[in-house]
């Protein structure tokens, strides 16, 4: 045996086998056939990319305030500058757009304290957004209180609206679901089938559906002068229908957590709602975030079905906005606006759950 | 034997003609088995027979048909506070060691001393150390029980189960998931803790029940 008492000194990686020549090699010109695809996918790139660049950009029109003022060649921004406050705010009257301003300003700052690890406080700003900032918000929005004038439901309108949706069908799913998972594993036969009557009706049906049979079926079973409000009726159908949703998701985490989790628990001496609460839910929300964040994205698109009842959520506002006679023809512009604004909500959502998952790895399955 | 010794309120547990079934099979049949403070038992047999059951429904992990099952003088019947109260003065160790993946060391150790017994998290974390110390792996108490290995994992788990300053012990074959040096190291934690704790006049009235 040859024994070499120094350590043998680091030596440079061969030639050609690291830095960005090398990368390009290895990755898209190994062989011919793999540059061959290569230079085709650079040339459809080409394709896509240079003429969406021209309209979306060089061409574009930005500043003006009709339709005179865009030369049609490129993309017509004019009409989203115009139309911008309603986009946002709806129908809700311009001299009280501030209220709704707050309250964006609060809801945005509440997420990113929430969201910003450093920041301290974590606990009392999540107990403020989830019991104080609704009743503000509500008591700002919708107003009769303090001399505020009364803002009805049927004028609120755009990204406000779709934020409201989404955030109260997420904060509403989310809890429901959990209750409706553990309901739908207990050993209580009543539960449990109340429970999976409850999932597999609300499952069952089109959200189109049950918009519609919140809105036009519900009152003729209520007693007539009792009218719950429209957006109200979205919300709870929206809730309800995403909850059955989010309990089987939470299920398939439940069914994933070992059974030797709950024994050890239970062998320590704590309670059913301590063994979930403290030992099983943790560790089963934290497998599920891909799957849960799925759902609350498939949550914030499905709120643009809203407009079924007539209720102008962002996608709504947009639609309407283009049958107006003065902007005819500008429907290209209107959808690539509300598909980016989409887009922006669901992407930070999707970063924000891989973010989690990395920080709430605490590695090592048993 | 003393008159002391056959005292009845020095049983720990007491099985009178227990019978299970799991379905048709009927596991347990008129078990008879009674266990006094401080003695320490090892039950063996072939795989099958029903080792793992016996000892599981003494904590109720495992729900008998029929007979009588007494833990600290509290008789084991359906009611879930009763159950409870039983669990929370048996402590056990499980084959695959079943600790809790997201909490690290000191958290496993803690999490029942705080919100079963409502120890103020200080106290509980005192006590986690002094017997992370015990089965020397006290080092070790920020990690998580992914990073240690199976034998690390086993002594936590024993940890775990004291700091609860449980009446009776239980070990269901505490050491058949492990390699052969590990085992060592756990029985060898196992023997120690024993006699540390047999020699101590307020813990004499401890159980261990265990399974080779």
């Amino acid at each position: 045996m040859i024994h070499n008492k120094e350590t043998i000194p680091e030596q440079p990686a061969p030639k050609g086998t690291i830095g960005p020549i090398a990368w390009l090699r290895s990755n898209l010109f190994n062989g011919p056939i793999n540059s061959l695809f290569t230079l085709l996918g650079l040339y459809v790139l080409y394709l896509l990319v240079v003429p969406t660049v021209q309209w979306a950009f060089i061409d574009a029109d930005w500043v003006g305030s009709s339709r005179e003022d865009c030369s049609r060649v490129g993309a017509c921004w004019v009409f989203i500058n115009a139309r911008f406050s309603q986009f946002i705010y709806g129908l809700y009257p311009s001299e009280e757009y501030w209220r709704a301003n707050i309250v964006f300003a609060m809801f945005f700052t509440l997420i990113a304290w929430m969201a910003i690890p450093r920041l301290p406080f974590k606990r009392w700003v999540a107990i403020f957004a989830l019991i104080a900032f609704p009743v503000v918000a509500f008591v700002l929005l919708y107003g009769g209180y303090f001399d505020l004038p009364r803002v009805s439901t049927n004028r609120w309108g755009g990204l406000m609206l779709t934020l409201l949706l989404a955030s109260v069908g997420m904060i509403g799913a989310l809890p429901i679901g959990i209750v409706l998972a553990l309901g739908r594993r207990s050993s209580m036969p009543i539960v449990k089938s109340f429970c999976i009557i409850f999932i597999e009706f609300w499952r069952g049906v089109p959200l189109i559906t049950i918009l519609f049979m919140a809105s036009v079926m519900l009152p003729l079973f209520l007693p007539s002068g009792m009218g719950v409000d429209r957006l109200v009726r979205a919300l709870i159908g929206l809730t309800l229908f995403q909850s059955a949703y989010m309990a089987e998701v939470i299920r398939g985490g439940l069914q994933a957590i070992p059974k030797g989790q709950e024994e050890a628990a239970a062998a320590l001496g704590m309670t059913y709602w301590k063994r979930m609460g403290l030992i099983i839910m943790p560790q089963a929300l934290k497998m599920m975030i891909p799957g849960i964040v799925n759902t609350f994205i498939s949550l914030f698109k499905d709120t643009t079905l809203v407009m079924i009842i007539g209720l102008f959520d962002l996608l709504g506002i947009v639609q309407a906005a283009l049958s107006d006679s003065r902007w005819l023809g500008f429907s290209l512009e209107g959808y690539v606006f509300a598909a980016f604004m989409f887009w922006i909500f669901c992407f930070s959502m999707s970063r924000y759950s891989q973010y989690l998952e990395r920080k709430l790895n605490t590695g090592h399955k048993q | 034997m003393t008159q002391a010794a056959t005292n009845a309120s020095d049983l720990m547990v007491e099985m009178h003609n227990v019978n299970k079934w799991f379905g048709d099979f009927h596991v347990l049949r008129d078990i008879y088995l009674e266990v006094k403070r401080g003695e320490r038992i090892v039950v063996c047999g072939p795989s099958g027979s029903g080792k793992s059951t016996l000892i599981r429904c003494i904590n109720h992990l495992e729900e008998h048909q029929k007979g009588d099952i007494t833990v600290g003088g509290v008789a084991l019947t359906q009611d879930v506070k009763r159950i409870e109260q039983i669990r929370r003065s048996v402590g056990m160790v499980f084959q695959h060691f079943n600790l809790f993946p997201h909490l690290s060391v000191l958290e496993n150790c803690c999490i029942a001393p705080m919100w079963v017994q409502k120890k103020p998290r200080k106290e509980a974390e005192a006590l986690a150390m002094e017997y992370l110390e015990r089965v020397r792996i006290a080092e070790q108490a920020t990690k998580y029980p992914g990073q240690l290995s199976g034998g690390q994992q086993q002594r936590v788990a024993i940890a775990r189960s004291l700091c609860m300053h449980p009446d009776v012990m239980l070990f269901d074959e505490p050491t058949s998931a492990l390699d052969p040096e590990m085992i060592k190291e756990v029985l060898d934690v196992m023997v120690e803790l024993i006699h540390s704790l047999g020699n101590k006049a307020a813990v004499d009235k401890f159980v261990i029940m265990g399974l080779a």
